[in-house]
């Protein structure tokens, strides 16, 4: 197993546990740093990248949930390994849910630290490769095929492309946002106007408990198979630096019943701007077969210079 | 999901704690709005700073929050927006409409 030298931050209050880890990354050749307490461990993540943060869950004035925001806020994703009392106990496995890497019990199995280390800086020199190579990719076609009832349990989707792109750097974390934003709308109109021939005006219709007639109907005939299984139609391509994502659903399409563009300033309704927030996300929105097809357009910014 | 509120002196408040962009998200404001607007609070303020985005479902369903309270002669206010949240409701003038809480 490949394995290049570590860069380690250690954040712990208790002088003899420096003592002791700094023998046993000495031994181990591992470059690391000592933080003493939150205030510490803040600036060291502010001001150095750490392949892996060893936290003592038990500082003084820092619950285990400030440690992980202190370090998570900091560096989204940090591999971190937790210190605590046991291992074992319901808040070993709370952190384990709440993204820490691992848990290890006190006094340390420092073999079986070593261990820990080892696995999660192999796994994170494999992602930077990954990431790093995602750079030299000329072109990638991705097809994706949900019924409405799939897409109404999986909530929002995800395109595993933008975090390549985020990743690789071709795209800023805005426009990444804005991306999954259009994608969104686009989405939801082939789900709602298209294939489920919803209208907007129901929004307004307020019923009992603030439920309006358009979310009511929409239920309705999300339980309806003839119109729950009519599907929705992903083509992401990405090619010579140019994304292009197609969304076409099996409805009527909705650019006839469109009422255009409302003055943003005076537009109270609880709809009507989905094509707005769309057209804004994106260098060009085509729409064809009557808006039953919709494609998004993003220039990378390779492109543009 | 559920988003946590509380109430301090005469306001409100709705602490949103993920992306406003789905059904779920959605029901789970209508739900912490109902809890507050029933206690008779008609100044509700909404704290979007656990969000990263906000789609037009998700402003759907603020809009329906300040109508009902409109209707009621309450005002419905935000926390200082940031990011791309507060780029988006630039974007829509909603940052005209809905008051910010200083």
């Amino acid at each position: 197993m490949e394995f290049s030298r570590p860069h380690i931050l250690l954040a712990d209050s208790d002088a003899k546990s420096h003592e002791a880890f700094r023998s046993f990354f000495e031994r181990r050749g591992w470059d690391f740093a000592i933080a003493t307490d939150a205030s510490n461990l803040g600036q060291a993540l502010e001001t150095s990248a750490f392949d892996i943060v060893i936290a003592d869950a038990t500082m003084p004035g820092v619950s285990p949930s400030m440690l992980l925001g202190h370090v998570f806020r900091k560096r989204p994703g940090q591999a971190l390994i937790v210190m605590g009392e046991t291992a074992y106990s319901d808040m070993g496995f709370k952190l384990l849910r709440s993204g820490v890497t691992d848990v290890i019990a006190k006094p340390v199995d420092f073999a079986w630290l070593e261990r820990c280390v080892e696995h999660a800086v192999s796994c994170r020199r494999n992602d930077q490769r990954e990431k790093q190579t995602y750079a030299f990719v000329t072109c990638e076609q991705t097809e994706m095929r949900f019924s409405c009832k799939q897409l109404g349990e999986v909530q929002a989707i995800s395109l595993p492309i933008l975090g390549r792109l985020l990743d690789s750097q071709q795209i800023t974390d805005t426009e990444a946002l804005k991306i999954r934003l259009a994608v969104q709308e686009a989405v939801l109109n082939a789900v709602e106007h298209g294939n489920l021939e919803l209208e907007s005006r129901w929004k307004e219709e307020v019923q009992a408990e603030g439920i309006d007639k358009f979310s009511q109907i929409r239920r309705e005939r999300l339980a309806d198979p003839n119109f729950a299984n009519r599907a929705v139609k992903l083509s992401i391509s990405f090619k010579g630096e140019i994304l292009e994502i197609t969304i076409r659903d099996e409805g009527k399409g909705f650019l006839s019943a469109h009422r255009g563009p409302v003055p943003l300033a005076q537009n109270l309704s609880c709809s009507g701007r989905g094509m707005t927030l769309m057209t804004n996300a994106v260098d060009e929105v085509r729409f064809s077969l009557n808006g039953s097809e919709v494609t998004l357009i993003k220039y990378l910014a390779k492109q543009r210079s | 999901m559920e988003f946590p509120t509380e109430i301090v002196g005469e306001k409100g408040y709705i602490h949103i704690t993920s992306d406003l962009d789905t059904e779920v998200a959605g029901e789970a404001l209508r739900s912490a709005f109902n809890d507050i607007y029933d206690r008779g609070t008609r100044t509700i303020v909404l704290d979007l700073s656990g969000a990263q985005i906000i789609n037009s479902y998700g402003i759907g369903k603020v809009l329906s929050c300040y109508q009902r309270l409109k209707a009621d002669r309450g005002v419905l206010m935000v926390k200082p927006l940031n990011g791309f949240v507060k780029e988006t409701f630039e974007l829509l003038m909603l940052d005209k409409l809905l008051p910010t809480e200083k």
